[in-house]
C-alpha cells in the first residue's frame, strides 16, 4: 500500500485524473451557466431547449463539435496549424496537479516548494498556441489577433504577477498550502491586500482575453480573431483551453486572497485542523467549500461579460502599464512598509474601509430627478 | 530514473538547438528554442534550483521568445528568402565551430570531472537567494534594475523613432 | 545524482551549437537566437559548479544573467525592427554601414 511506486506514481495520477474529471464537468457544465446567465443578463431566453431549461446543452455543443465537418484552409502552415489548439491544452491540464483543492495531504496533488511559481510559468506558456494558430492560419485577421493576444497576454503577465507579490510578502511562503494555512490563523488575504485583489481580478480577465479586454477575438474588427479558421473539434480545443484557464484563475484567486478550502478566519469556524477532525467527510467538504468559490468567481467572470463595454488596444495597454503596474508596485511598497513597521493587522483596516465606501457608494440613495430633463442635465 | 531523464531532456535540448542553427524557417527556429529551453528547465529541476527553473519558463518561454515570435510574426519574416552564405564561410564555420566545441570537451574532461558531490542537501529556495540577493548582491541588483530601465527607454527610441517620420512624411 | 561533468559537456554541445549557428547564418533574427543558446548553456555551467561547490553565488548569478538576457533581446529586437524598416531585410551582411 505505501510502497514509493504508489507514493509517487499511482496517488498522484490518481488524484490528477480525479481533478480532471471534476473540471471537465465543471467546464462543461460553465459554457451553459454562462449562455443561461447571458441571457438573463440580456433580458432573452438563451439555451433552453435541449432537455430540462436546456440543461442537455452541456451534451449536445460536443457532440455538435465532434460531427461538425473540419476545415483545414489550403494555404495554411499544416503542422503549426494544427499544433495551435493543442498547445495551450497542455499547460491548462497540468497546473491542476500544482492546486490544493482541500486539507492536504490526502486532496492535494501534489506539494511543490515554489508551486505558485510553477502554476505561472505554466500559465504564461499558454499564449503559444494563441499567437501560433493565428498565425498558422494565413489570414490577416486571424494574424492580427495572434499579435493582439501576445502583446495583451504579455502586458497583463507583470501586474498579475506583481499582484501576488503582496500576498507572499504576507504570507512568507511560495507554498499554496502554505498560504491558505496563514489565512486561516489570520484574516484572508484579500482584507490587507485588497488592491491587489482587485488588480489580480482585472489581470486575469486580460489573461484570458475575456470580454472587456477580448481584443483578440474582437468580432467587430477581427470577424473571430485567431480561431477564425478553426472549427469543429480544433475551435472547441481552444474554447476548452480558455474555460481551463479561467477555472485555473478562480482557483488561484480562491487560493491566494479567499481561504482556498476554509472557511474561517483567525482560527474560527472551519479550518483545516477542523476539518481534519471530520475525518474523509471533512476533506470532502473542503473540496465542495473550494469548487463552490470557485464557480463563484466564475460567475463573476461572467458578470464582467455581461456589464462592461470593450476596449480600445490603446486604452487596454495604457490602463496595463500606466495604472495596473504602478497600482501594484504602490500596493507592494505599501505592504512593506506595513511589515516593516510590525503592523501587519492594520492593513485590515484598509481592506474593511475601502469595502464600506464601495458599499456605501453602491448603496447610496439616488438624487431626485430633475425636474425638466435637458436644462440641468450635463451642466458641467 | 535520474539518469533517463538526464539523458532524454538532454537528447531533447540539442536536436531542438540544431533545429534552430540549421532550419531556415524562423519560426520554427523560434519554437525550437523554446522547447530547448523547456528542457533546459528539467535541467534545472535536476540541478536542486526549482525556483531557477520556474523563472528560466517564465522569463524566456513566457516573455522573450514570446518577443521573438511577435517580431518574426510583425516583420513577416518566414517569406523573406534568406540568402545562402557562402561555401568558404560555411566551411569555416562548421570546422571552427567544431575545433572550439571539441577543445571545451578537451578541458571539461581532462580539468572538470569532479569526484563526487558534496554531501547534503542543497538549499536553493526563493528565501535563500532573495536574502542573498538583497544583503550582498544589492549594488548589482540595483545596477541591473536601472539597465532594465535604460533598456527599455532604448528599445522605445528605436522602434518609436518610425513611427513619428511616417507621420511626418504626407 | 548525476555527475557535475554530464551537465558541463551537455552546456558545451549546447555553447558549440550556438558558435556554429552565429557564424553560418545570415538571418539577424536567428544569429540573436543562437546567442540566447549560448547564454543558457552559460547558465546551465553556473548551476552545475553551483551544485557541485554548495554555493548559492551562481544561481545569483544565473538571476542576473536571465534579466541582462531580457534587456538585451528589448534591445536587440527594437534595433531589427529599425532595420527591417529602413531595408526591408534582416541580413546581417546589409547592415554594413555604421550609420543607417
Amino acid at each position: 500500500m505505501n510502497t514509493p511506486l504508489m507514493h509517487y506514481l499511482v496517488w498522484p495520477l490518481v488524484k490528477f485524473l480525479i481533478a480532471f474529471i471534476i473540471v471537465q464537468v465543471l467546464v462543461a457544465a460553465m459554457n451553459w451557466i454562462e449562455r443561461r446567465l447571458l441571457g438573463l443578463f440580456q433580458a432573452r431566453l438563451g439555451p433552453n431547449r435541449v432537455g430540462y431549461k436546456g440543461l442537455l446543452q452541456i451534451i449536445a455543443d460536443p457532440v455538435k463539435f465532434l460531427l461538425k465537418e473540419d476545415i483545414v484552409p489550403a494555404s495554411a502552415e499544416k503542422v503549426a496549424y494544427f499544433l495551435g489548439p493543442i498547445l495551450p491544452l497542455i499547460p491548462a491540464f497540468i497546473v491542476f496537479c500544482l492546486i490544493p483543492f482541500g486539507p492536504p495531504p490526502t486532496f492535494t496533488v501534489t506539494r511543490v516548494n515554489v508551486g505558485l511559481l510553477l502554476i505561472l510559468a505554466l500559465t504564461s506558456t499558454g499564449v503559444y498556441g494563441i499567437i501560433l494558430g493565428g498565425w498558422a492560419s494565413n489570414n490577416k485577421y486571424s494574424l492580427m489577433g495572434g499579435l493582439r493576444s501576445a502583446a495583451q497576454m504579455v502586458s497583463y503577465e507583470v501586474p498579475f504577477g506583481l499582484s501576488i507579490v503582496g500576498v507572499l510578502m504576507i504570507c512568507g511562503s511560495l507554498d499554496l498550502v502554505t498560504i491558505v494555512r496563514y489565512q486561516e490563523t489570520n484574516a484572508w488575504n484579500f482584507l490587507p491586500q485588497i488592491v491587489a485583489c482587485f488588480i489580480f481580478l482585472v489581470a486575469m480577465n486580460a489573461e484570458n482575453n475575456r470580454t472587456p479586454f477580448d481584443l483578440p477575438e474582437a468580432e467587430s474588427e477581427l470577424v473571430a480573431g485567431y480561431h477564425t479558421e478553426y472549427s469543429a473539434m480544433k475551435f472547441a480545443f481552444f474554447m476548452l483551453a480558455e474555460f481551463s484557464m479561467m477555472i485555473v484563475n478562480s482557483c488561484l484567486m480562491v487560493t491566494l486572497f479567499f481561504g482556498g478550502w476554509t472557511l474561517g478566519m483567525f482560527g474560527i469556524g472551519l479550518t483545516t485542523d477542523v476539518l481534519r477532525h471530520m475525518g474523509m467527510f471533512g476533506g470532502i467538504l473542503g473540496t465542495l467549500i473550494f469548487v463552490t468559490k470557485v464557480m463563484l468567481f466564475m460567475l463573476i467572470y461572467v458578470w464582467f461579460r455581461a456589464t462592461f463595454p470593450r476596449f480600445r488596444f490603446d486604452q487596454l495597454m495604457d490602463l496595463g502599464w500606466k495604472w495596473m503596474i504602478p497600482l501594484a508596485l504602490g500596493n507592494i511598497f505599501v505592504t512593506a512598509i506595513f511589515i516593516l513597521a510590525g503592523q501587519e493587522r492594520l492593513m485590515y483596516w484598509i481592506g474593511i474601509v475601502s469595502i464600506g465606501l464601495a458599499a456605501m457608494y453602491l448603496f447610496k440613495p439616488k438624487p431626485k430627478r430633475a425636474a425638466a430633463p435637458g436644462k440641468v442635465a450635463h451642466a458641467s | 530514473m535520474e539518469f533517463a531523464i538526464f539523458f532524454f531532456f538532454a537528447a531533447v535540448a540539442v536536436i531542438f538547438a540544431l533545429v534552430v542553427v540549421l532550419h531556415r524557417n524562423p519560426v520554427v527556429g523560434a519554437l525550437s528554442l523554446v522547447a530547448s529551453f523547456f528542457a533546459l528547465a528539467v535541467m534545472y529541476v535536476l540541478l536542486e534550483a526549482p525556483f531557477l527553473a520556474a523563472l528560466q519558463v517564465i522569463v524566456y518561454a513566457g516573455a522573450i521568445m514570446v518577443l521573438f515570435l511577435f517580431v518574426i510574426m510583425l516583420l513577416n519574416l518566414q517569406h523573406v528568402a534568406e540568402p545562402v552564405t557562402r561555401p568558404v564561410q560555411q566551411f569555416l564555420g562548421y570546422t571552427s565551430g567544431a575545433a572550439f566545441g571539441l577543445g571545451l570537451l578537451y578541458y571539461i574532461v581532462k580539468y572538470a570531472v569532479f569526484a563526487k558531490l558534496p554531501a547534503g542537501p542543497f538549499v536553493t529556495d526563493a528565501r535563500t537567494i532573495g536574502i542573498k540577493l538583497f544583503e550582498a548582491y544589492v549594488f548589482p541588483f540595483e545596477m541591473v534594475s536601472i539597465l532594465l530601465l535604460a533598456a527599455i527607454v532604448g528599445a522605445l527610441l528605436l522602434s518609436g523613432r518610425q513611427y513619428q517620420k511616417r507621420e511626418a512624411a504626407p | 545524482m548525476i555527475p557535475t561533468h554530464y551537465f558541463l559537456i551537455l552546456s558545451a554541445i549546447l555553447f558549440t551549437i550556438g558558435v556554429v549557428g552565429v557564424l553560418t547564418r545570415k538571418n539577424g533574427i536567428t544569429i540573436f537566437m543562437s546567442i540566447e543558446l549560448m547564454v543558457n548553456a552559460v547558465n546551465l555551467t553556473f548551476l552545475a559548479y553551483a551544485r557541485q561547490f554548495h554555493q548559492v553565488h551562481g544561481l545569483i548569478f544565473v538571476f542576473f544573467i536571465m534579466a541582462i538576457a531580457a534587456a538585451e533581446a528589448a534591445v536587440g529586437l527594437a534595433i531589427f525592427i529599425t532595420l527591417f524598416h529602413h531595408r526591408d531585410t534582416i541580413d546581417v551582411d546589409e547592415a554594413n554601414l555604421m550609420h543607417w
